[in-house]
């Protein structure tokens, strides 16, 4: 379904501000899979995220969706197949405008947009139905500005707007990490809802552990703009927090060698 | 009398380019200079087409469409080339200058002769109600300028119904949504430069369109006559907000027209008590000043964060 090769992307190169983000991704999700990723900041997972968006074009790679070649593909062209919901709970939705306009927009997602009515009366009745599956009491204001709700409100209608068509590929990128914890357990809870009802094929990235263990069937440690660890099938249903929290005090310990013994190797030879 | 329905002939002609103000202004949040050279290009187009002998109808549509292409052209050169909206806007209104010299063919095109929406209009007047002076709230008031009126009062509703229902659609919302959260557009498969391009020209086609009507109304077209239009536009926007006090899209297009026509009629009136006409672009541009700043300027007086 999604296949990445050998991504690599270098933001400000040749500057002091030089940014390695990834260095050399290779990802291939099977058609259905929720996969989560997982790592520390500044290990490339948004990045990751991005450039299967589209949000820049990679230095070097391939990336594959669903049987087309979208390296190139600008990210409104990928936006056909695919649904995103972002970190920031004001990026996903147009505040000034009503929660059936901004449904209106979802519903013409990578689709051609003519001059039909914006607001068409079937387009009113599946999203009052959907819109009250939130059981959110959102249903009778679907005329009201979106920049009136709050935080949690604007992305569970994110969510549903970026599955309003069923997406090939639903990216979620930390969409729960400026929540408050109320919110955000309503808002994971909603999105593995929708996607085991549809069986979207799913790539979550996360800072937290418990929904990584909880949710998706799949996680992949990112430290350093590269895949350090795999863990799927029945590794994963196993996987525990703790387990996790291991994982990366190895890979720090590690770093923490290496660094000692790079600064033993300068001394010597140097 | 005849003071008061100038003042609101010339209010209502100019609610066209308030309505493309608020297009590039409000939706898109782009103080576009370009306006300045569309609505000459506009006027100058038409009047020399009307000269030509082209139909008012033909002649008015040529210049809004000139319009547009120039608008157009400042979005190409701001989305495309990444210049500054506001530079783009430099560049083609400072362009636009000199392309309307070379279409008016010198620097004022007068239409004494030329058959005009306002001649066509006065004729129609004439031809409803005679040429004697008619009585309006015991005013007398010629049967041409009334037609006259009547028309302007028709273009303004036409184009405002036209652009609200326009907005409505799928693309006219998309349009929207590309001024208010550009990443969540392109997040749904719209490209917000080709949204943008299109706003723009909207916004200076209708610009243009006022220009056009503007030139038969006052019976000449000067290469001049767009100095310090957005800043007029813009003054009758905010105007318009004051009035409705909304940002619904109805209601703050209603309020472009309304904001126009009394911005128009302040005009006349300060006119009237004497005020000096060369001061009035001074007078426009601290009027706006102050209605950008006196909100934000308010709301730190009460302790409050400015609105984002």
């Amino acid at each position: 379904m999604l296949e990445l090769q050998g991504l690599r992307q270098t933001f400000n190169p040749a500057t002091v501000n030089e940014v390695r983000a990834l260095q050399g991704v290779d990802l291939t999700l099977d058609e259905g899979s929720f996969v989560v990723v997982l790592g520390t900041n500044g290990s490339g997972k948004s990045t990751l995220l991005n450039a299967v968006a589209g949000s820049f074009f990679l230095d070097e790679g391939r990336i594959r969706l669903d049987g087309h070649d979208v390296t190139r593909w600008p990210e409104h062209r990928r936006a056909r197949l695919i649904g995103r919901v972002f970190q920031n709970p004001f990026s996903g939705t147009a505040p000034g405008m009503s929660i059936a306009e901004n449904f209106a927009l979802a519903a013409r997602r990578g689709r051609p947009r003519g001059f039909g009515w914006a607001l068409a009366p079937d387009l009113m009745g599946a999203l009052r139905d959907r819109v009250a599956g939130l059981r959110m009491g959102l249903e009778n204001r679907l005329d009201n500005a979106i920049g009136s709700l709050s935080g949690g409100q604007r992305q569970a209608l994110t969510l549903l707007m970026a599955t309003w068509l069923r997406p090939r590929l639903l990216l979620l990128d930390e969409h729960t990490a400026a929540l408050d914890p109320k919110s955000a357990d309503q808002v994971i809870a909603l999105s593995d809802e929708v996607i085991r009802r549809d069986g979207l094929t799913t790539l979550m990235v996360t800072h937290s552990m418990a929904q990584a263990v909880a949710y998706g069937d799949r996680i992949i440690m990112m430290h350093r703009g590269q895949v350090v660890h795999d863990f799927r099938g029945a590794e994963k249903r196993r996987l525990r927090s703790e387990d996790l929290i291991d994982r990366f005090d190895e890979i720090r310990r590690r770093e923490q060698l290496d660094e000692g013994a790079a600064a033993m190797l300068r001394e010597l030879y140097v | 009398m005849t003071l008061l329905i100038g003042a609101l002939t010339l209010g209502l002609i100019l609610s066209l380019l308030a309505m493309g103000v608020y297009v590039s202004f409000r939706i898109f949040s782009i103080p576009d200079i370009t306006t300045d050279g569309s609505i000459t290009l506009g006027a100058a187009l038409a009047a020399v087409l009307l000269v030509g002998g082209t139909s008012p109808i033909l002649a008015t549509a040529a210049g809004a469409l000139a319009g547009a292409l120039a608008g157009a052209l400042a979005g190409v050169i701001h989305t495309r080339f990444k210049i500054n909206s506001l530079l783009a806007g430099i560049l083609v209104m400072t362009a636009l200058y000199s392309v309307n010299l070379h279409v008016m063919g010198r620097s004022n095109v007068p239409l004494l002769q030329a058959n005009t929406f306002a001649t066509q209009g006065e004729r129609l007047g004439q031809s409803l109600f005679g040429t004697g002076p008619l009585h309006v709230l015991g005013w007398p008031v010629t049967p041409g300028d009334l037609a006259v009126l009547a028309l302007a009062f028709l273009a303004a509703v036409g184009a405002g119904v036209t652009l609200y229902l326009f907005f409505r659609t799928d693309v006219g919302t998309a349009m929207r949504a590309t001024g208010d959260n550009p990443q969540m557009v392109r997040a749904l498969g719209a490209d917000v430069d080709r949204y943008t391009i299109l706003g723009l020209a909207l916004s200076n086609g209708l610009v243009a369109l006022s220009g056009a009507l503007l030139a038969q109304y006052q019976g000449f077209a000067d290469a001049q006559m767009g100095i310090g239009m957005i800043v007029w536009g813009l003054a009758s926007v905010i105007i318009g907000e004051a009035l409705t006090g909304s940002r619904s899209l109805g209601l703050a297009l209603a309020g472009a027209v309304l904001g126009s026509v009394l911005f128009r009629l302040l005009v006349a009136v300060a006119l009237r008590w004497g005020l000096n006409p060369n001061d009035l672009k001074l007078i426009t541009a601290l009027f706006v000043f102050s209605a950008l700043v006196l909100p934000r300027f308010l709301a730190r007086r009460r302790g409050g964060a400015p609105a984002a």
